[in-house]
C-alpha cells in the first residue's frame, strides 16, 4: 500500500468508524470490522479483540479469522499470556519473540508457535479508569511494530472502547458492566446461528460465519439481529 | 382460571422455586386431587421431588415399586396418557400395577412425560379421587407445565452432579454454543432447552460437554425428530 492510499484507508476507516457510532449499531460488528481494519492497514498477520466478562475473564469477540487455531491462540493469549497482562497492567504488553516468552505462559507460546506466529502485543483497551478488554495483534515476523501502526492500533482500541462505553454517559453508570454483558451475550448467540447455518447448509462454522455476515450487509442488518432471529427460526436462509 | 395458570407458568418457570412446591403449582391450574413430580428411566434416579399429598406420592412408589404403570410408559414413548377410569376400565395393560391401585383412593390418573429435547428425565403424574376425563385445554397446560417442570428438573440434577462446569477452557465454550446451534436446527428447540440438552447428554454420558459438543459439531452425533418423537442417532 503506498503511503497516500494507506493514509486515505485510515481516514475512511475512522469516518465509517464515526459513522458507526452516531448510528444505531451492532457492537459484534463494530468490532469484527475494527479487528478487519487492523490487519489491513497494519503491519500484522492477525487480530483479535477480547473484552472482560463480570469474573474479569476475556472473551474473544472479534477476530480476523474465525478458524479454532486463530481463536484459540487469542484465547490462550487472554488466559496466560499478553492479552491478560495488557488488560489488568493497562498498558501495552509486547512480545518481541514469542519463542523466548516467559514460561508461565506456555499455552499460549505453543498455540502461537504452531499456528506461525512469531511476536505479538497486548493493548488494553481503556477509557479512563476503565478497562474493559484488549486487543492482540499477531505477527509472522518477530521484532517491533513500527511506531505509527503501534499508535494507530492504540487509536482504534480506543474508538472501540469508546463506542462501547459510549451510552455510558447518556445512562446511569452501573449500566457499563451491562452494556458488556449485551455485548458478550451477542457473540453467544452468533455462535449459536453458525452451528444452525452450518447443520442447515451442512458447511463449516466458519463458512457458516461468513454467511451470516453475508445476510446482515445484504439485508442492511446488525449482525446481532440476524444471528438472533436465526437461533429463534424466525428467519431461515 | 387464566389468571391461576399464568401464575402458575410464572411459579415453575422461577429457577428458585422450592422443588416441593412443583406439584401444588401445578394444582393450582388443573382441575385434579393431585399431583406429583418424578424422575425416572435411565439418566436419573426413580426418585419422587415433589408431591401434593401421601395418595400422590403413593401412585409414583407403586410404579416404581412394580416397575410398571403411566410414568413409565410416558418416559418410554415421550407421550402423555390418559386412564379416565383406571380402577375399572383401564386403557393399558399393567396388572401388577391396576390391582395394586384398586386399594387406593385414585379413579382416575393422566401422566405427562418430563424432558428436554431427546432426554427423557420423568413424568408428571396427576390423579382425581373418582373417575374422570382431562379437557383438551386442561391437557395442554398439564403438557405446558411439563415443559417448565423438565427444565427445573434438569437445572437440578445437573447441581446435583456438581454441574461440571460447562468448559475449564474459554475456546471451548464457543464450541459449546456452535453445538447448541447445530441441536437448535436439528431439533427446533429454543436455545435454552439445546443447551440444556447438551449438559444433560454430558452427564448421562459422564463426559464433558466440550467433548459432546465436537461430536456434535463433527458430525458424530445428531439428533432428529421421527414421527414427532425425537431420536438420537450416533
Amino acid at each position: 500500500m503506498t503511503k497516500t492510499s494507506r493514509q486515505e484507508r485510515l481516514l475512511e476507516v475512522f469516518a465509517t468508524l464515526a459513522d458507526t457510532l452516531v448510528d444505531d449499531y451492532d457492537t459484534v460488528e463494530l468490532l469484527q470490522m475494527l479487528v478487519e481494519s487492523c490487519q489491513e492497514l497494519l503491519d500484522v498477520s492477525a487480530v483479535g479483540l477480547l473484552l472482560a466478562d463480570a469474573d474479569g475473564n476475556l472473551e474473544v469477540m472479534a477476530s480476523t479469522g474465525e478458524d479454532s487455531e486463530l481463536v484459540e491462540t487469542i484465547q490462550l493469549a487472554a488466559e496466560d499470556g499478553p492479552c491478560i497482562e495488557a488488560f489488568r497492567t493497562t498498558s501495552v504488553v509486547h512480545v518481541p519473540d514469542i519463542a523466548s516468552a516467559p514460561e508461565r505462559w506456555r499455552g499460549f507460546k505453543a498455540a502461537a508457535l504452531h499456528s506461525g506466529f512469531a511476536s505479538a502485543y497486548g493493548i488494553p483497551m481503556r477509557l479512563r479508569e476503565e478497562t474493559i478488554g484488549s486487543l492482540n495483534l499477531l505477527r509472522t515476523e518477530p521484532g517491533e511494530l513500527n511506531r505509527l501502526d503501534l499508535r494507530t492500533a492504540q487509536a482504534l482500541a480506543d474508538v472501540a472502547t469508546i463506542g462501547i462505553l459510549h451510552e455510558r454517559a447518556l445512562r446511569a453508570s452501573d449500566l457499563t458492566r451491562r452494556q458488556l454483558q449485551l455485548a458478550l451475550n451477542s457473540r453467544v448467540t452468533i455462535e449459536q446461528a453458525k452451528g444452525v447455518l452450518a447443520h442447515t447448509h451442512d458447511i463449516s462454522p466458519e463458512e457458516a460465519f461468513g454467511l451470516l455476515r453475508t445476510h446482515a450487509r445484504s439485508h442492511s442488518l446488525p449482525l446481532g439481529v440476524v444471528a438472533e432471529r436465526v437461533v429463534h427460526r424466525e428467519l431461515i436462509f | 382460571m387464566d389468571d391461576a395458570f399464568d401464575s402458575a407458568m410464572h411459579g415453575l418457570a422461577d429457577r428458585r422455586a422450592a422443588e416441593a412446591d412443583l406439584a401444588s403449582t401445578v394444582l393450582r391450574a388443573v382441575p385434579v386431587t393431585g399431583a406429583s413430580v418424578s424422575t425416572l428411566g435411565g439418566i436419573l434416579e426413580k426418585e419422587t421431588i415433589s408431591s401434593t399429598d401421601p395418595i400422590a406420592a403413593r401412585v409414583d412408589e407403586l410404579q416404581f415399586d412394580l416397575g410398571e404403570g403411566p410414568c413409565w410408559d410416558v418416559v418410554a414413548a415421550g407421550r402423555p396418557i390418559f386412564e379416565p377410569e383406571i380402577q375399572t376400565r383401564p386403557r393399558h395393560r399393567w396388572p401388577a400395577f391396576i390391582e395394586a391401585i384398586q386399594r387406593e383412593p385414585v379413579g382416575a390418573i393422566f401422566a405427562f412425560p418430563l424432558s428436554i429435547g431427546t432426554l427423557r428425565i420423568g413424568a408428571l403424574d396427576l390423579y382425581h379421587e373418582g373417575p374422570a376425563e382431562l379437557s383438551d385445554e386442561d391437557a395442554r397446560r398439564a403438557a405446558a407445565m411439563a415443559t417448565l417442570i423438565s427444565r427445573y428438573v434438569m437445572r437440578r440434577a445437573l447441581r446435583l452432579a456438581g454441574e461440571p462446569d460447562p468448559s475449564e477452557h474459554r475456546h471451548a465454550r464457543r464450541v459449546v454454543h456452535q453445538a447448541t446451534g447445530f441441536v437448535i436446527a436439528q431439533l427446533g428447540l429454543s436455545p435454552e432447552d439445546a443447551y440444556l440438552l447438551i449438559q444433560g447428554q454430558a452427564l448421562a454420558q459422564g463426559r464433558t460437554m466440550n467433548e459432546i459438543a465436537h461430536d456434535i459439531i463433527d458430525r458424530r452425533l445428531s439428533f432428529t425428530t421421527d414421527d414427532g418423537r425425537i431420536e438420537e442417532e450416533s
